[in-house]
């Protein structure tokens, strides 16, 4: 059946069967609402704008957070992340990235290293000052599998060999512009405390969007870091990805149950990172007030206007009450006007909100060329808002009703 | 069943206090029977409009009685007021007062939509609106139709629920005199026909000719016809 059809199916209902059956009070109201249709568009607009705020305050923010959340996670963290509580991991990582990638939910693991450096390079026989820098080591072969830093090389490739490095946009600027084939020295100290300096050839220079990934850092083969810390065989962190993010408690616990004696320190992304997402998650939750307060504000607007109907429609309630009307069918009509306009206001900014959220994530809209917001699709919350709202037009009816059960109606019926 | 379907015993009503205060109706009694139909004149300000507003239950006496079918309404909840007047009143008001968002049809409907009980009042609609001449008319929208016709279609409104008493306040009020003949002569007829008592008020005795009874309002008294320097004060 085509949509016209059923469209024409559904209008002849609404025509006949649907409206004769009707209470009349129900229809009365629609009518009344209908004829009025200033002050219905301002009810439902007002009804919904609310929501579009709050639609758009989600998508903007919480979409910010979920990318942030997203891009440590490929970038830093993994979903899970491995640790020893005091120092280095000495069990082989090997082993670790195997155990690991036997669990079904698991789609790979690797090995990490991290420590500081000093950084200096000679430029045009000109030393550029030496500073400090984070310095990562990467399993070439493994850590594409877990991290999307890889695709971040803008200029050059990723970490091809032991001699080889990866330096973050921000550092190659403040090396004075340092280019794919420069040579550069670093500096580690080792184990013993003895300083370690090893020249690397710059094989790639990366930068992400938004700068949350390692361009403030530099990436070197593993196995260069562990030479010259001196501490072959040991891993710093292993980074877990996973095919459904959603089990990686599920996954730590496992892992923490498995290897109770190793001082294993097992964390999620949201643990990992928390120290960066937390005053970002209370700024979300005031962003969300001000949203509902934006709703309240509808709230009043609808109270407003339902004023303005009860006040137009004076002279109809006296006749109503004149001819046999109780009070509460006239506050049950005023309050179904509020059900309209909250249900049809739920309706568009819903719509409204969706479309937003839809073109956000087609677009993979960012702001300034910042990370691009992970947008998603948080359904008990639309449906909740959408409830929220309707529920809040209904309330705000409930006043300018109970004024209209008020008259009286020989002093109603005076009022033309 | 009793002969008398209204019986007004000594109705007072006041409004302001003190200096202020004015009486609008003094100790007014009397009583209509079924199937009569009743003109209340008075001039302009005489309390006419006040005692149907009491009688209609639309307000409340300062103190006295109205019984309509042996019913004291004054001890009525509002509830049971609501409810007394929809089965028991019907009302034609001056300006016809219909609902401009309802048809005609679901005008004269309204009355009987409010009691909930929908058995065979579509046919009785219809019947009423081809007996005030309106059926061609009943899915117009109520502002869509002329001042005379909205008057026959208040008069079918008052009838649908088959009230003890119609209740006209002023019905010819805002016509032109064609047409307000044409107005008293379908009340009348729809009295005869149906033995339905009707109470008229208004101020224009020269429009309603024949009727079966006259009551005169001065100064919130009550006297029995319409000539009153030969009159008495009405009791019961």
């Amino acid at each position: 059946m085509s949509e016209l059809s059923i469209i024409t199916m559904l209008y002849v209902i609404y025509r006949t069967n649907f409206i004769q059956g009707m209470d009349y009070r129900i229809q009365l109201a629609k009518r009344m609402l209908s004829n009025k249709k200033g002050s219905l568009i301002g009810a439902v607009l007002a009804v919904s704008i609310g929501i579009l705020v709050i639609h758009v305050n989600f998508v903007i923010f919480q979409g910010l957070y979920d990318a942030i959340v997203r891009d440590l996670s490929s970038y830093r963290f993994g979903d899970v992340r491995v640790t020893d509580e005091e120092s280095f991991i000495t069990k082989s990582d090997i082993f670790l990235v195997n155990w690991f990638e036997r669990i079904p939910y698991v789609e790979a693991a690797a090995p990490r290293v991290q420590s500081s450096a000093s950084i200096n390079v000679t430029k045009g026989g000109k030393l550029i000052e030496e500073f400090s820098v984070q310095i990562v080591g990467v399993d070439p072969f493994r850590d594409p599998r877990v991290s999307t830093v890889y695709q971040t090389v803008t200029d050059g490739q990723y970490v091809l060999s032991r001699n080889s490095i990866v330096v973050g946009s921000s550092v190659a600027e403040d090396l004075g512009g340092v280019r794919v084939g420069d040579n550069l020295k670093l500096k580690v100290t080792d184990r013993r405390g003895e300083d370690q300096i090893r020249r690397f050839l710059v094989s790639g220079i990366v930068q992400s969007p938004g700068g949350q990934g390692l361009d403030r850092s530099v990436v070197i083969h593993i196995d260069a870091l562990r030479d010259m810390l001196d501490r072959d065989g040991e891993t710093g962190e292993i980074l877990v990805k996973l095919s459904d993010p959603k089990k990686a408690d599920q996954i730590k616990e496992y892992f923490l149950r498995t290897f109770p004696n190793d001082d294993f320190k097992a964390e999620t992304i949201e643990e990992s990172a928390e120290e960066a997402l937390s005053g970002f998650r209370s700024g979300i939750a005031m962003i969300n007030m001000i949203g509902y307060f934006g709703m309240m504000s509808s709230a009043f607007a609808v109270v407003t206007i339902q004023m303005m109907l009860v006040s137009s429609k004076t002279r109809e309630v006296g006749v109503m009450r004149a001819i046999g009307a109780k009070r509460k069918d006239v506050l049950i009509i005023f309050i179904v006007q509020g059900m309209i306009i909250g249900a049809l206001g739920a309706g568009l900014g819903t719509a409204m909100g969706l479309g937003y959220t839809i073109y956000a994530k087609e677009t993979k809209m960012t702001f300034a060329g910042s990370i691009p917001l992970e947008v998603s699709y948080d359904w008990v919350k639309i449906i909740q808002t959408a409830v929220m709202a309707f529920g809040l037009a209904v309330i705000a009816s409930i006043y300018p009703s109970y004024k209209a059960t008020r008259l009286q109606p020989v002093e109603a019926m005076r009022y033309v | 069943m009793s002969d008398t379907v209204l019986e007004v015993r000594n109705l007072n009503k006041t409004f302001g206090q003190g200096d202020t205060m004015v009486h609008a109706l003094v100790d007014v009694s009397f009583s209509v029977k079924r199937g009569e139909f009743l003109l209340i004149v008075g001039s302009s300000g005489s309390g006419k409009s006040t005692l149907l507003n009491m009688i209609g239950l639309l307000d409340k006496p300062t103190n006295g009685e109205v019984y309509i079918d042996g019913t004291n309404t004054t001890k009525l909840s509002d509830n049971q007021v609501s409810a007394f007047r929809n089965s028991k009143l019907g009302f034609i008001f001056q300006f016809s007062n219909l609902l401009a968002d309802l048809t005609v049809l679901e005008n004269v409907l309204l009355p009987r939509s409010i009691q909930h009980t929908d058995q065979n009042a579509m046919k009785e609609a219809v019947t009423l609106l081809k007996g005030v001449g309106l059926e061609s008319q009943m899915n117009k929208r109520a502002n869509k139709i002329s001042g005379g016709q909205a008057q026959r279609a208040a008069i079918a409104r008052g009838l649908i629920n088959k009230p003890t008493i119609v209740l006209a306040d002023e019905p010819t009020g805002n016509l032109d005199s064609i047409t307000a003949e044409t107005t008293v002569q379908l009340m009348k007829s729809m009295a005869r026909k149906l033995n339905q008592t009707f109470i008229i008020v208004t101020h224009d005795r020269h429009q309603f000719s024949e009727v079966d009874r006259v009551i005169t309002i001065k100064d919130g008294r009550a006297f029995e016809g319409e000539d009153m320097p030969h009159k008495m004060e009405v009791t019961v």
